[in-house]
């Protein structure tokens, strides 16, 4: 109540300000726009073609072609490519993470030759983006024998992950008082037991939000994946589904449907945890 | 020092620092130098041997790649472009759901959903929007009575790129609005009270409490959107694999085109330097610019 008393109110201000009811309705009309592509999809996907073809774009659909779902998921192979997807997530994001939660915890916390060099480097890996160079990385796995493998995928995607999770963690164990772990190892704990008792637990909210932004990049990831598995068996979601609408390009209603497939996941873990994403994105890169 | 630890304090921060840098340098670091050794070699990715080329595949690259040329005016319009369009668009979106309006929540959430989906599965939304006859576009234009507007508009080589262009606006305003908004809950009411009692108007107190404010975040989202630009490849090779006619060609995607799909190793690799060249360009100012204001605090 009081809250809507406010709207439309500049700060210091008890008149109800017209530049700011404009502004509100022009919000509306963009948000109206942002969503109406996915409002197209998820009607295409539960049409058949024929009522595509007859009725308008904007029309929801009659009767929904719930069958189009299930087409794709089968003549897709979306069982396995999404099982794939999962399988290099849950590896991959954890891993990458623990790696990089130690690293950091080494840069900031003990005395280290070369420590500053370190830092450079790493910061510097956040910025070289891989689709620069897909040829080379592929020579890379190649040479190690782990094309259309596991190990593949996961090893340049733990590569390309390290830097910005080591830069995040840096800052944040750079932050944390001294005297917490100087007078642990007065007690005479090890590095290591002072990063898992006390680094880990109360890094909790950092390591949460980046473990959900990985997860959504790891699962989205297409560049990569596209270089290193080029057998079918071993293609990701956003692989299947590429390789799904370009052969069925003209099966309006399922492909609709295998778009909605690839996307609802990562969707439902935005909507959940659409606090973290915003905790994990601005911790990094803005600070006071 | 305490003496009940067995492994010394430098020992134990390689030991924990080694898996995280070992996996880069292998995958990350090594692939960049590799890429410059490979530029100067003819490799057709196949066999094991290459032989040292000198410049030849450079040469080739500038003087007889036609598609070189266009690739990388495409993509220095669409860094341009994408450094000026979604970030304004985002400036305003952000500085609007900073002011007291109702359902300000709901809306951040829906500009920032387009950020979270798969930039592959975008192209495919974007590629079924822009269907000549039965995408949604085309609908509304016939809709509003403007079917003289009506285009094949990823068919089109006038203006296949910046069709794509578009979906790229949708898919990242939401990003630098986030970064935006950051900045701008970082800006103290106070002083923006202060700014009102000592007789700034609107412009006056967006102009020299909020812009100022705002100057970190700013840096931020430039520098990163053209990081990103240049790295653009899902949403060109999933909407238009670079047609028609290779008009929608960019630099990343070409130099994977030619290694990876023509088997001409070297001469990719001369094209990934060159590019990798010029986002060094951009990266090394902005790494400084970040470790000047990252100095640890201690």
């Amino acid at each position: 109540m009081s809250l809507f008393e406010q709207a439309f109110r500049p700060v210091g201000s008890t008149r109800r300000d017209p530049v700011l009811v404009a502004l509100w309705i022009s919000l509306i009309v963009v948000a109206v726009l942002w969503i109406m592509p996915f409002v197209f999809i998820v009607f295409t996907s539960l049409k058949t073609t024929s009522e595509v073809m007859r009725s308008s774009a904007f029309a929801a659909p009659t009767a929904p072609a719930w069958s189009n779902y299930a087409f794709a998921w089968q003549t897709g192979d979306f069982g396995t490519t999404a099982f794939n997807s999962a399988l290099i997530s849950i590896i991959k994001v954890p891993l990458g993470l623990f790696l990089s939660a130690m690293a950091a915890y080494a840069l900031t916390r003990i005395e280290m030759p070369l420590r500053r060099a370190l830092f450079v480097l790493v910061v510097f890996g956040t910025m070289i983006p891989f689709q620069v160079m897909l040829a080379p990385i592929f020579r890379q796995v190649n040479l190690f024998g782990l094309i259309n493998t596991y190990p593949g995928i996961i090893l340049p995607y733990l590569a390309f992950g390290v830097p910005y999770q080591v830069f995040i963690l840096y800052g944040f164990f750079n932050a944390v008082p001294r005297e917490l772990s100087e007078a642990a190892r007065i007690d005479g704990a090890g590095h290591f037991t002072i990063f898992r008792r006390i680094f880990l637990p109360i890094s909790l909210p950092v390591l949460s939000a980046l473990l959900i932004l990985d997860f959504v990049a790891t699962w989205n990831e297409f560049a990569m994946a596209l270089v290193i598995l080029q057998d079918m068996d071993m293609w990701t979601l956003p692989l299947g589904m590429m390789g799904f609408s370009s052969q069925f390009s003209n099966d309006y209603g399922e492909l609709n449907a295998a778009i909605v497939m690839t996307v609802l996941p990562a969707a439902i873990v935005y909507l959940m945890f659409q606090r973290y994403f915003i905790a994990g994105l601005t911790t990094g890169a803005v600070k006071e | 020092m305490p003496a009940r630890t067995s492994l010394s304090p430098v020992t134990t921060g390689w030991l924990m620092l080694s898996p995280a840098l070992c996996v880069y340098l292998l995958f990350a670091v090594y692939p960049m130098f590799d890429v410059l050794v490979m530029s100067f070699s003819s490799w057709n990715g196949l066999t094991a041997d290459s032989a040292f080329a000198g410049w030849d595949n450079y040469r080739w690259v500038t003087t007889q790649d036609p598609v070189f040329w266009t690739a990388l005016w495409n993509t220095i319009a669409w860094t341009l472009l994408a450094l000026i369009v979604p970030n304004l668009l985002a400036f305003a979106l952000a500085l609007s759901l900073n002011q007291r309006l109702p359902g300000v929540a709901p809306l951040q959430v829906i500009f920032y959903l387009p950020v979270i989906i798969a930039s592959i599965a975008v192209a495919t939304i974007w590629k079924w929007m822009y269907d000549p006859f039965f995408g949604l576009l085309n609908a509304t234009l016939t809709g509003a009575g403007l079917s003289g507007w009506i285009l094949d508009w990823l068919g089109d080589r006038q203006v296949a790129l910046w069709s794509v262009f578009a979906a790229h606006v949708w898919q990242s305003v939401g990003f630098a609005m986030v970064l935006f908004l950051a900045g701008l809950q970082s800006v103290s009411p106070t002083l923006i009270e202060a700014a009102r009692i000592d007789g700034a108007g609107r412009w006056g107190v967006f102009r020299h409490v909020t812009l100022h404010a705002l100057r970190p975040s700013i840096v931020v989202v430039v520098a990163l959107s053209l990081i990103n630009s240049l790295k653009a490849f899902d949403i060109v090779y999933g909407m238009t694999g670079g047609g028609p006619a290779q008009s929608t060609q960019m630099l990343a995607m070409w130099a994977y085109s030619q290694a990876m799909q023509l088997g001409n190793f070297g001469r990719g690799a001369a094209i990934s330097v060159i590019l990798l060249g010029i986002t060094l360009v951009i990266v090394i100012p902005y790494l400084r610019w970040m470790l000047k204001t990252e100095e640890p605090a201690r």
